[in-house]
């Protein structure tokens, strides 16, 4: 096993891998740049390194600077982690060049799943379901007009190396094409620097569901089941689950899927940890859209529900040991849920809410498992991805699980900043949700249908005796303080120099 | 005894009538935000004898500023000068933190002004638009 390990890579999942490689004793090495001196995982890790200034594309993306980081502190492999370099073949070769493990699969693989539509073609080969779609990367409007014309509207234009929804847009007739267009490959221009776009059929309301894998290099592949993803925000995931309920309710489903994704993921060559995602229809049946070669954000939820430490598996297989595990030792106990707890405003259209923490509760008590990032004084950086932390939640159905995330949700203080800690609540409130029929646009749609809250009467008037309570008792802020002056604060510094 | 405790910096714990609440406060520039139990009140202090809880919020008479909530970038504009708007109507779309967002319109009114230019970079608080 190795002895040092860097983690590229900043936030909660630097935080995630370097707990398993301290139960591992393992050394770990923390990158960070400018913006992250003060950051958890730099306190945390036992070496850290600077790498660059703010901007990701001058540190977490220089490939140089974390192998040159590397090098210099003895590192024998690096964790990606997700996003940043963890999906760039460059620099999975580039690692291999220096000597240095890469903790992921290898380079080739990537790259052929990297291709949106190489991976489909793939897929097809590999006998997997895929959704109707172009093959080839779109020359213009017009040939996404073609296509329209085959298969009909609504039909969806995506980034071909894209994800995350960037690049990504729906168009419902020939009118709103060029602007679509236009749109989606500027989009698909500054997220990825490549423009190009393809085609695909709209499956309206579909569920999103993956399959956990895992590999060892001598071929040898398990997989851990589904996570049900289907509740996202502008196609970004917010909430997973593990069981998918549709899934939990089909018997042979999990098999059937885990089966496929396994099949797509062989004819890849692949190793170490991935996940192949799923669309779902109404009817259960499943199209493969994609798959992630990397450690996914959600992927606490199934270490919940089968006890296993995908960060240890994926360390174990990268230092070529092999993989123990056979499909029949894996097994699914409970219900998981995980919330993910972004710094943005739910009463302001979701908008990025970056600055200082002043106050923190965080949840604890049975089945909590909070994977974060933050603490109190700390400064959440604009540069950066806006999640504080991952909220997961462990308990025997998935009805007890719902009543203990509300539970821990309640508990959960964020202070200074603003967070979607209430928004989650008024999801695992709703009747459709508890009664999973979940689908992609259930946010979109839950957002019109919500009430607004209606407090208790008895709060109002208890919150108007705390803010007197508070304006009386607060001492005014120091001299030095910039000169903010506000109404109840001349009475409270009044009041107190009475 | 007094039902009202401070226990941490900014929090109260509150009895009454035998029941237990917690109550978080945050201050901002024109009020004080009280949040229990995931419900928020925004409470305008007026003088320590006499408040009064604003009840959403107000309509406002007149030019109103649109600002940048946060620094970011001018990805689009989604308006042009003189243009009639809704209230909640997208203006311009701004990116930052990574993530593009709709400003909208605070109310229905006239685009009197655009000071905001596509691409470019804004600091929290610069007038993007002005509504009437």
């Amino acid at each position: 096993m190795f002895r040092k390990v860097l983690i590229a890579n900043r936030g909660e999942i630097a935080v995630r891998v370097i707990r398993t490689l301290r139960e591992m004793q393992i050394a770990s090495v923390a990158v960070f740049s400018d913006a992250d001196r003060a950051s958890l995982h730099v306190r945390m890790a036992d070496e850290a390194a600077w790498v660059g200034p703010s901007p990701s594309a001058e540190s977490y993306l220089r490939i140089d600077r974390i192998l040159d980081a590397a090098r210099h502190h003895g590192a024998e492999a690096i964790h990606p982690g997700y996003g940043f370099l963890s999906e760039n073949a460059d620099f999975a070769a580039a690692c291999e060049e220096a000597a240095i493990v890469f903790i992921g699969p290898s380079a080739e693989s990537i790259r052929r799943m990297g291709s949106k539509t190489a991976a489909r073609q793939m897929a097809i080969a590999a006998g997997a379901p895929v959704v109707p779609g172009a093959h080839e990367t779109l020359g213009g409007p017009a040939d996404a007009r073609a296509f329209a014309q085959q298969f009909g509207y609504p039909l969806l234009l995506k980034a071909v190396a894209g994800g995350g929804g960037k690049g990504m847009r729906r168009v419902d007739s020939d009118a709103e094409m060029d602007a679509a267009f236009r749109d989606a490959s500027s989009e698909a221009e500054r997220s990825f620097k490549n423009p190009d776009l393809y085609v695909e059929k709209l499956i309206q309301r579909p569920r999103h569901i993956e399959i956990q894998l895992l590999g060892d290099r001598h071929g040898h592949m398990v997989h851990f089941g589904e996570r049900e993803c289907s509740i996202q925000r502008r196609h970004q995931k917010v909430m997973e689950e593990c069981p998918s309920p549709l899934v939990a309710a089909r018997p042979g489903m999990r098999e059937a899927m885990g089966e496929a994704a396994i099949r797509v993921a062989r004819s890849a060559g692949y190793y170490n940890a991935g996940t192949v995602e799923f669309l779902v229809d109404a009817r259960g049946d499943f199209y493969f859209l994609e798959m992630n070669t990397r450690l996914q954000v959600e992927h606490p939820i199934t270490e919940l529900v089968t006890g296993h430490d995908l960060v240890r598996l994926q360390l174990e297989v990268a230092a070529d040991e092999d993989l123990r595990l056979r499909q029949e030792d894996i097994t699914w106990r409970g219900s998981a849920i995980e919330c993910r707890i972004y710094a943005e405003d739910p009463y302001n259209n979701f908008f990025p809410s970056p600055g200082k923490i002043t106050r923190l509760t965080h949840p604890e008590g049975p089945g909590v498992r909070l994977d974060g990032c933050v603490y109190e004084g700390w400064t959440v950086p604009i540069d950066y991805d806006p999640l504080l932390a991952k909220l997961a939640v462990w308990n025997g159905t998935r009805e007890t699980a719902i009543a203990r995330m509300l539970r821990a949700l309640r508990e959960y203080d964020v202070g200074g900043i603003h967070a979607n800690i209430a928004f989650f609540r008024q999801i695992l409130e709703d009747e459709e949700f508890r009664a999973g029929r979940l689908h992609t646009d259930f946010v979109d749609e839950f957002l019109e249908r919500r009430k607004p809250l209606t407090p208790p009467p008895e709060l109002e008037s208890i919150a108007a005796l705390v803010a007197d309570f508070h304006a009386k008792h607060t001492a005014p802020r120091a001299e030095s303080a910039p000169p903010q002056r506000s109404q109840w604060r001349d009475i409270g510094r009044h009041e107190a120099l009475r | 005894m007094n039902p009202i405790e401070a226990v941490e910096p900014g929090v109260y714990s509150v009895l009454v009538d035998g029941r237990s609440y917690e109550a978080r406060v945050e201050e901002s520039d024109s009020c004080v935000v009280v949040f229990i139990d995931g419900h928020r009140f925004e409470v305008e202090i007026r003088d320590p004898r006499r408040w009064s809880r604003q009840s959403g919020k107000p309509v406002v008479e007149g030019r109103l500023n649109v600002t940048a909530p946060m620094p970011g970038k001018i990805v689009r504009l989604l308006v042009v000068e003189g243009d009639t708007v809704e209230s909640g109507q997208g203006l311009l779309v701004m990116e930052a933190m990574k993530m593009q967002n709709e400003m909208k319109a605070p109310k229905a009114g006239r685009v009197v002004s655009i000071s905001a230019r596509e691409g470019a970079t804004v600091a929290a608080g610069d007038v993007l638009a002005a509504i009437e």
